[in-house]
């Protein structure tokens, strides 16, 4: 597809009286020339690549708009993505271009021909004027729908509606265009009707590269914007919907569609994305991964509850949806389970109830502690979303103890916090110690346990040993504390913190 | 089996009937987490499950007696299988510093059997705590704020308990802990609210550390008496131990409804 006029079409949508005439022009190299003109403009002899000075010079009054190539990309994704609802097969084609694969889609618009005039009309609707061509191969469709007459090529027949195109259709630079031209070959066929060999040589692999490529003699893929889902379901309603209720329903039924596919597949859902495609051409997507292959749809339905409630304002429905799309990304096999008899299944409540919190405030925020292999207490444990820890984590080694106190504190800060300690030197255990503007005399203290660093971590060698210390204050608080630096050895002062509680 | 928890709580109700100091703490609830025979008494029982019992420390530097205990209480109610889940703000994390896996699996709470979840707000806590304690796969849910947690207000309590009691049946509970960093006077649903304070302990035969103590304030009890008991935790047996009591008057209750005393030897 072809959208002819997209930096004008841009500029008109957005400006509040209607120019019929007006240029668009950038620097190109240190010269302003026109990039993008009006149909206004073409008829008055104007072309893309002339300079402003030369235009100016035929029209004095001639109004100009500077480039925004960038606005340009921006609109073209969001008409890529507004055509997601042809087909999840969409590819860029900078700068004014969309590749979509409509191979097994067509069919649901009512054929090719339809499906391309729905797609030109309702972007025509919005202010865009497009040009569409149906091909068997890219390089096909790509020459019609810029130098083509007829739009639509029945499977097989892109050979002969290439022969009248242009040189220029092939997706080729500029430069051979013209050298051929000057040799008096100006379409496909003057090409097609002579050897190989003499091309090659002359101009290079790139031209008949191209034309092998537009008659499918090499493969060229489009490569999709969007991952492609493995299965998906997606409902069009003829009244755009706005409230919340009527799309989770929706959701809900797509769901119940979709689970029976990944059923029959023996599969069951990891990512899951909603579609929603707002009348106005914006599309909103909501995704959201879940702990395990799930395949229910009330509990589908109440994910997406959760991601809603906390888009709020993000997901304005404006004048509602029209189309609403339901798509698993990525699948994982599942077999399917004996429920138990007793009905209380707390693996997969629990699940459920990681996956509906993870919705809401983000699956990293939803975590396990899972140990690790070093002695830094800070290191020692880490947080692993739980959704990614599938069974409950392997215990930690335990650490045998015959002391009345465990010796580990229940709460640790993830920033030591310094405090200022009364302590005798070298090595004392602290007496007193102040933190957070409370006084606390130590009545009770062990220690201390010496907590060398990781030299093989440790590159530069500034890490400093510390000497843990467990204190019980006098009105009974316990705190783990620690002497950073050997005193004398390591530095001439060390440093105190305090890093866990205790109960 | 199924049939014999409704069958159990209505012989408690026809012996509430009878013997008013019988009463179940909140109906439709039979289970129970026991701390100490005194405090049980006082409590009808134990702690009930099914029900929202507030934590706060009573000084400042006492939170991880107030998080102690709280933890204690999740590791005698939770079974063998169900987890528990562990709700904090983010500033919660940095002002009183995050749960600590090999602390808590010497603590008794098996810190593989733990869920923690860092929200951004203090709303989300309570926001995720309701939804948490209708999950029959948690045996306790513990939510924490920070400061005197103004957000957990009556009404925020009142949904609380009431999902907490939803989420309880004959075989699981819905336990919900809330631990406020600051002890307030903010009226609360709770059943229980406790003020923690820790209690020197008797060192071991070394001179090391000796056992945890806890200095239990019950502060409110919608069933029965308040009272003040000193308690010791033991991390091995993961039970609460009763230690010596404290030499201050109790506060006044009401005991006209209970047994009168009766006179031995």
């Amino acid at each position: 597809m072809w959208l002819r006029r997209l930096s004008t079409d841009r500029v008109e949508r957005h400006s509040s009286k209607p120019v019929e005439t007006f240029v668009v022009v950038a620097s190109v190299q240190s010269a302003q020339r026109i990039v993008a003109l009006t149909d206004g403009a073409a008829r008055l002899g104007l072309k893309a690549g002339m300079g402003l000075a030369d235009a100016r010079a035929m029209y004095p009054k001639l109004p100009v708009v500077e480039a925004d190539p960038e606005a340009d990309r921006q609109l073209l994704e969001g008409i890529a993505d507004w055509c997601d609802c042809y087909t999840p097969l969409i590819g860029l084609d900078p700068p004014d271009g969309l590749l979509l694969d409509v191979t097994g889609c067509a069919h649901l618009f009512g054929g090719e021909t339809a499906l391309a005039r729905d797609l030109v009309r309702r972007l025509a609707q919005q202010g865009l004027r497009a040009r569409a061509a149906v091909a068997d191969t890219v390089g096909c469709a790509w020459g019609l729908a810029r130098y083509g007459k007829q739009g639509i090529v029945p499977a097989g027949e892109s050979k002969a509606a290439m022969l009248s195109l242009p040189i220029a259709g092939l997706r080729v630079d500029a430069g051979i265009v013209a050298d051929l031209k000057t040799s008096g070959l100006t379409c496909v066929a003057d090409l097609m009707s002579r050897p190989r060999a003499p091309f090659a040589a002359r101009f290079g692999r790139e031209l008949l590269f191209r034309l092998d490529q537009a008659l499918g003699h090499i493969d060229e893929p489009i490569s999709p914007r969007q991952p492609l889902p493995a299965a998906m379901a997606e409902q069009r309603f003829a009244d755009p919907i706005a409230r919340e209720a009527d799309v989770l329903g929706t959701i809900e039924k797509l769901a119940s569609q979709l689970v029976t596919v990944l059923d029959r597949r023996g599969e069951g859902g990891r990512l899951f994305q909603v579609a929603l495609f707002r009348a106005d051409g914006a599309v909103h997507r909501l995704e959201l991964g879940t702990g395990s292959p799930l395949r229910d749809p009330p509990r589908i339905r109440k994910l997406f509850e959760e991601r809603l409630a906390v888009l709020g304002d993000a997901c304005d429905p404006g004048f509602g949806y029209d189309t609403v799309r339901l798509s698993a990304l990525v699948t994982e096999r599942t077999d399917p389970m004996q429920t138990g008899l007793g009905g209380d299944d707390h693996a997969e409540e629990l699940a459920h109830l990681i996956d509906r919190l993870g919705a809401r405030f983000g699956l990293r925020r939803v975590t396990r502690i899972v140990p690790q292999d070093t002695h830094i207490p800070e290191y020692a444990v880490a947080a692993v979303p739980a959704h990614a820890v599938r069974t409950a984590t392997t215990p930690l080694p335990f650490i045998e103890q015959d002391t009345l106190a465990p010796a580990q504190p229940l709460r640790l800060f993830e920033r030591p916090q310094p405090i200022d300690v009364t302590a005798e030197v070298p090595d004392g255990p602290p007496v007193q110690f102040q933190w957070r503007r409370t006084k606390y005399r130590v009545i009770h203290a062990e220690g201390p346990e010496r907590v060398a660093m990781e030299w093989w971590r440790d590159d530069r060698g500034s890490e400093l040993t510390r000497d843990y210390f467990r204190v019980e204050s006098f009105q009974g608080a316990r705190m783990w504390l620690y002497r950073e630096g050997l005193y004398g050895r390591e530095v001439a002062r060390p440093h105190w913190y305090l890093h866990g509680l205790f109960a | 089996m199924g049939s014999t928890a409704p069958t159990l709580n209505r012989l408690r109700q026809s012996l509430a009937g009878i013997d008013p100091s019988l009463k179940p703490a909140l109906p439709g609830c039979g289970r129970e987490v026991g701390l100490d025979p005194a405090i049980d008494a006082a409590l009808g029982g134990g702690l009930s499950c099914g029900a929202l019992h507030e934590v706060a420390p009573s000084g400042p530097g006492y939170l991880g007696a107030a998080s102690g205990f709280a933890l204690a209480l999740a590791s005698i109610a939770s079974g063998q299988r169900r987890e528990v889940l562990w709700i904090g703000t983010d500033y919660a994390g940095t002002e009183g510093g995050r749960p600590y896996g090999p602390g808590l699996d010497l603590f008794g709470v098996a810190s593989a059997k733990l869920v923690v979840l860092r929200v951004p707000k203090p709303v989300d806590a309570l926001w995720a705590m309701e939804e948490a304690l209708r999950c029959r796969a948690l045996s306790c849910v513990i939510a924490e704020l920070t400061g005197e947690g103004t957000v957990a207000d009556l009404t925020a309590t009142r949904r609380l308990s009431l999902a907490a009691r939803e989420g309880a049946s004959a075989r699981t509970s819905g336990f919900g802990l809330l631990i406020r960093h600051n002890a307030t006077a903010v009226p609360s649903a709770a059943a229980t609210r406790w003020s923690i304070a820790p209690a020197l302990s008797r060192p071991d035969a070394y001179g090391g550390l000796g056992r945890v103590r806890f200095d239990l304030s019950l502060r409110k009890n919608r069933c029965g008496p308040v009272g003040r008991w000193i308690i010791e935790w033991d991390h091995h047996e993961h039970i609460f131990l009763p230690a010596l009591p404290v030499g201050v008057a109790q506060a006044v209750v009401d005991r006209s409804g209970r047994a009168p005393l009766v006179q031995t030897g």
